[in-house]
């Protein structure tokens, strides 16, 4: 019996929206309602980045939601996997472009899976947090992999932290 | 030599009974809300997921006070299976409590101070009750020894039924369920002094939870004495009517929770204090 491979079977979800229209939050939620009931997988939605694995992002990434985002990827411990939820999220969907925006969350922090759709529907983000999953299975190997060797952890592809943001934000009125 | 052979598997096992109880806790609570819910061993994967995750920390001081947390509790526990002193067993328990609120406390995380402030109004909300229970007991034994009560003939129940309704009133409060999870509150303070904890030292925060089920039945099961079945009937009576309580109710603030606490429950249980003192 390899005890590992019960690992997967418990991923803890952290749902953050970065400035959407609230359309693919409702969805998520929709998610955990007894129609869809992702709680059979074991998935509990914690709302607290220092305990979840998977990083649920919705809606674009606004000028100020940009340095909570970044604060709360780098709250969470590896091993740990993003998921865009929306186009928004993707790309900044009908959003983008507009003053107030950044665009997509990828922008920002790496992310691993993007789930598509202007409200996307539960079934898409089930199938989007089982493919996660997949990944994070993956990663936590690596991340073992490189404790037995002795090596340095692997790191995600490109580390920001909140202080490298935050000094771009200028004051509007100046 | 039965009678210390059960409580020492016990305390071994309390963990794991604690775990399993927590699944199907999981499961019948989701049933109430018709969906399927988790597997029943849920719990222990999330227990190796959460092992395998990075170490990080706030504090030594304060992933140390999380895992005394868990050993203290389990002491505590151990003193109340093995038939201990109940005075000394709540006092453990307090003492347990105490080290999660200074855990809560000593980070700089103003959630984690909020769950510490309101885990400490739990405290006051249900310790005197669980005191004037025990000195109750002591007015019917001549003893705090839980060992007394264990092995008496005549369940406490039929003799002290106010306070089992004091003690109903109270294990809300104590196991953080609806309407009294004010020191929890997932969606308010998202889980208050366990907030700042993570990975491994999250797990002993998880299972001291699973331990404090243990607990609670345990100190439910005192009031069937020697009674085997009525002692079963009880624990579950008291699961269904705190799940059913969980999901049915909508949480309240901590004054309204001190207030009823203080006053029905602490009086129905002095009022019980005082019959067993006259007769
Ligand atoms: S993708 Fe569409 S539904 Fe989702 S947040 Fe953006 S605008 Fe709203």
């Amino acid at each position: 019996m390899n005890l590992a491979s019960y690992r997967k079977k418990s991923p803890w979800i952290l749902h953050y929206n970065a400035g959407g229209c609230n359309g693919c939050d409702i969805e998520i939620l929709a998610c955990l309602a007894p129609k869809y009931d992702i709680e059979r997988f074991g998935m509990i939605n914690t709302g607290n980045p220092k305990q979840s694995d998977i990083l649920l992002v919705t809606g674009p990434v606004t000028k100020r939601s940009r340095e909570r985002l970044v604060e709360i990827y780098a709250q969470m411990p590896e091993p740990k996997v993003v998921i865009s939820c929306g186009a928004c999220a993707s790309t900044g969907g009908v959003f983008r472009g507009m003053y107030n925006c950044e665009g997509g969350v990828d922008q920002f922090i790496p992310v691993d899976v993007y789930v598509c759709g202007c409200g996307t529907r539960p079934e898409q983000i089930i199938d989007g947090v089982v493919q996660a999953l997949a990944i994070l299975e993956k990663k936590t190997k690596e991340l073992e992999e490189s404790v037995k060797l002795k090596r340095e952890a692997v790191k995600e592809g490109h580390q920001l932290n909140r202080r490298h943001i935050a000094d771009e934000i200028k004051p509007v009125l100046s | 030599m039965n009678d210390v052979l059960i409580p020492v598997i016990l305390i071994l096992l309390a963990p794991l009974l604690g775990g399993l109880l927590y699944g199907f806790e999981r499961i019948v609570k989701a049933r109430m809300q018709r969906r399927i819910g988790p597997p029943l061993l849920q719990p222990f994967y999330d227990f190796l997921k959460l092992a395998g995750k990075r170490r990080m920390m706030v504090h030594s001081a304060h992933a140390f006070l999380g895992i005394m947390h868990f050993v203290s509790l389990w002491f505590a526990l151990a003193v109340l299976l093995l038939g201990g002193d109940l005075i000394l067993v709540i006092f453990l328990h307090l003492l347990s409590t105490s080290l999660l609120i200074l855990a809560g406390y000593s980070t700089r995380s103003i959630f984690s101070h909020l769950g510490a402030n309101r885990a400490a109004i739990s405290v006051l909300a249900y310790e005197p009750v669980l005191i004037i229970l025990a000195v109750s007991i002591f007015m019917l034994n001549g003893t705090f020894d839980t060992a007394a009560v264990f092995t008496s003939s005549e369940p406490l129940l039929y003799k002290m039924p106010l306070a089992f309704i004091a003690l109903l009133l109270v294990l809300p409060i104590k196991l953080k369920k609806s309407p009294f999870d004010v020191a929890e509150a997932h969606q308010e303070i998202t889980g208050g002094v366990e907030l700042e904890f993570s990975g491994l030292f999250y797990e002993a925060v998880y299972t001291a939870k699973w331990l404090d089920y243990v607990f609670c039945y345990t100190l439910v099961f005192l009031f069937a004495g020697s009674n085997i079945l009525l002692g079963a009937g009880l624990l579950v009576f008291t699961f269904l009517y705190l799940n059913a309580l969980d999901n049915s109710t909508a949480r309240v603030s901590y004054k309204q929770m001190l207030r009823f606490s203080l006053g029905v429950a602490f009086s129905l249980a002095f009022i019980n204090l005082l019959i067993n003192s006259l007769t």
